[in-house]
């Protein structure tokens, strides 16, 4: 594709005539410009700078060295909520993949218009809901009183006694992970199938024709098919394994939260709360490279800078 | 036109038997816990914290809604997210249309490194640099203010994209045979560029809205005077009982069910009169480009 392009004419030197004529352009890039340096590299620059000083409650700083970062990598807190982000996080991820993909392919052999649209809906709503609002919903589900006991006391039969899910250490990452791919699920499903709709029909009507049944068609013709698009999600993924903050900031509670503190919120209570300003920001500063790193690992594995190349 | 043909493209009756059955098993598990929320939001106080599986109501009662509005004062937060989720999307689809135009300018000088600048912010997610934010937050007294929670988060990188792609679809011509004519800058953005790219405008504000009307992190950063709190905030001083914050020793079920359809209610009418932008926005989100 890349190689059909036009061949660009030769770059035309930058004169002042032509800055002046674009002197409206740069006036609109102003406002931009000042917001993305106070809003977005001040703030990394002003992270970089605290994460290698020790910085007092009542002002004052001195260099430290990478000592905020020994003592963050030494933190037995700080590991706890990596293993924790990760088990909870690519859980999640996984659920939520399976699910979405399960939604889509479903809605995909629904002939009825009305209600392909009524369920991918109600599928995706969840995902347009904020983490207090879903959060809050499933604690309540999940309360004593609330309706997975009662599904459980129906099934039992026998003397009951509810279980208070919101604080059995035990299940806190299963409820986590379980929920997070309930708000998540239905957005993936959109994803994948807009892919699906993306499909050259003629493919399947050729199939068809020689007799591969409509089961044998998902596997052979829909789901190759979404790989790319599959790699897409996979990635996108990756990059918010570790960024998961919301979910634990509402679902937290005091007797759970030693299984699911993750990273984002272990900086959060460090750095805002507790104002220990150094170590949380090179917290986040290895929060940022262990982002990178997961990234560039997922693409690596699932060959995704190659799909695209031919 | 449905032909009756032996070929006809699609499973046999057990296998759609079986399709119904998930897709059903997976609608419901969608559905009942927010049909529920339903319920419960509206049932006596006695009813609501009974136990059990509520998905009919055995008393109808609003004495919910009452609660909100009457003891945890709803009202306030309610209107601090709206004005504040308004005026701030406002503001980033014209910012993030001036950013797109200027990205689609060909003989613009630096336009190389214009783009790397403004492509360069999407690597730093504002989640990682929370505390930096807090400090800058801090020095430039916008914490526990309104000022605050709409400028933090105001332009993104991905809406920018969203609109530079919209604008690629304007024919470039248009804007050359225009500035033949003597057009002012100003008047061909106005007049070509914007009433074109109204899907993308929309597309725009409809993410950023709910992304900011949901937004927890920037809120819990920023606030901590209760007169300011918004939706999401108070629902989770609600929810985690916290009686020094809410105000009441414990708020009960069917007024914290309350509190969230309510937080709810503008995400569901955006979803419905928006939902072919939400949607193609997502897709567009989520493209290799």
């Amino acid at each position: 594709m890349r190689k059909t392009k036009a061949v660009k004419p030769p770059r035309e030197p930058i004169t002042w005539k032509k800055i002046k004529k674009h002197r409206f352009v740069y006036a609109m890039l102003l406002p931009i410009a000042a917001y993305f340096i106070v809003f977005s590299y001040y703030p990394l620059a002003l992270g970089l700078v605290n994460s290698v000083q020790d910085v007092k409650m009542l002002g004052g700083a001195t260099f430290c060295g990478l000592n905020n970062y020994i003592s963050v990598l030494s933190n037995p807190l700080y590991s706890q909520a990596f293993i924790n982000s990760l088990i909870v996080g690519v859980g999640t991820f996984m659920l939520q993949f399976v699910w979405g993909l399960a939604i889509a392919l479903l809605l995909n052999e629904v002939r009825s218009k009305v209600l392909k649209s009524v369920i991918q809906s109600v599928t995706y709503i969840p995902y347009l809901l904020s983490w207090s609002v879903v959060g809050g919903l499933w604690m309540m589900l999940f309360s004593p009183s609330g309706m997975v006991n009662g599904f459980l006391d129906m099934i039992s039969r026998g003397d009951f006694q509810p279980i208070v899910f919101m604080s059995e250490p035990q299940y806190a990452r299963v409820i986590m992970i379980f929920t997070g791919a309930w708000k998540g699920a239905g957005y993936y499903a959109v994803l994948f199938l807009a892919a699906i709709v993306g499909i050259d029909p003629s493919i399947y009507e050729s199939a068809s024709i020689d007799g591969a049944s409509r089961l044998r068609q998902i596997f052979q013709i829909t789901i190759p098919n979404i790989v790319p698009t599959m790699k897409v999600v996979t990635v996108l993924g990756a990059m918010g394994v570790l960024r998961n903050f919301d979910q634990i900031f509402i679902m937290g509670t005091s007797s759970i939260l030693d299984k699911v503190r993750n990273l984002l919120y272990l900086i959060y209570t460090q750095g805002i709360t507790q104002f220990k300003v150094g170590p949380a920001t090179a917290g986040a500063t290895l929060v940022l490279i262990g982002t990178l790193i997961i990234s560039a690992v997922v693409r690596k594995a699932i060959r995704y800078d190659d799909t695209y190349e031919d | 036109m449905r032909k009756k043909n032996p070929l006809e493209n699609r499973m046999n009756l057990p296998q759609r038997f079986v399709c119904w059955l998930l897709l059903g098993f997976f609608f419901l598990i969608m559905f009942i816990p927010m049909w529920n929320v339903i319920v419960v939001s509206t049932s006596t106080i006695l009813e609501s914290s009974a136990s059990g599986i509520k998905l009919w109501w055995k008393s109808f009662s609003v004495e919910g809604y009452e609660y909100v509005f009457r003891v945890t004062k709803l009202a306030r937060p309610f209107l601090n997210s709206l004005f504040v989720s308004t005026v701030a999307t406002v503001i980033q689809v014209v910012l993030s249309a001036f950013a797109g135009y200027v990205l689609i300018q060909r003989e613009l000088p630096f336009k190389k490194s214009i783009t790397s600048f403004i492509m360069l912010t999407m690597m730093i997610p504002g989640d990682l640099t929370l505390i930096s934010v807090y400090q800058m937050n801090k020095q430039l007294h916008l914490l526990n203010s309104y000022t605050g929670l709409i400028v933090n988060g105001l332009i993104s990188g991905f809406s920018i994209l969203l609109m530079r792609n919209y604008f690629t679809s304007v024919p470039y011509s248009l804007a050359e045979s225009a500035r033949l004519d003597g057009a002012s800058e100003l008047r061909i953005f106005g007049q070509i560029y914007l009433p074109i790219s109204k899907p993308g405008l929309a597309t725009v504000f409809f993410l950023e809205f709910v992304g900011k009307w949901n937004s927890i992190m920037l809120p819990a950063t920023l606030i901590t005077d209760q007169d300011k709190y918004t939706m999401p905030l108070m629902l989770r001083a609600m929810i985690l009982n916290d009686a020094s914050q809410s105000g009441a020793a414990q708020t009960p079920n069917n007024a914290i069910m309350a509190t969230i359809v309510i937080s709810t209610v503008p995400l569901l009418l955006i979803y419905v009169f928006a939902q072919r932008f939400l949607l193609s926005g997502m897709t567009l989100g989520a493209s290799k480009e």
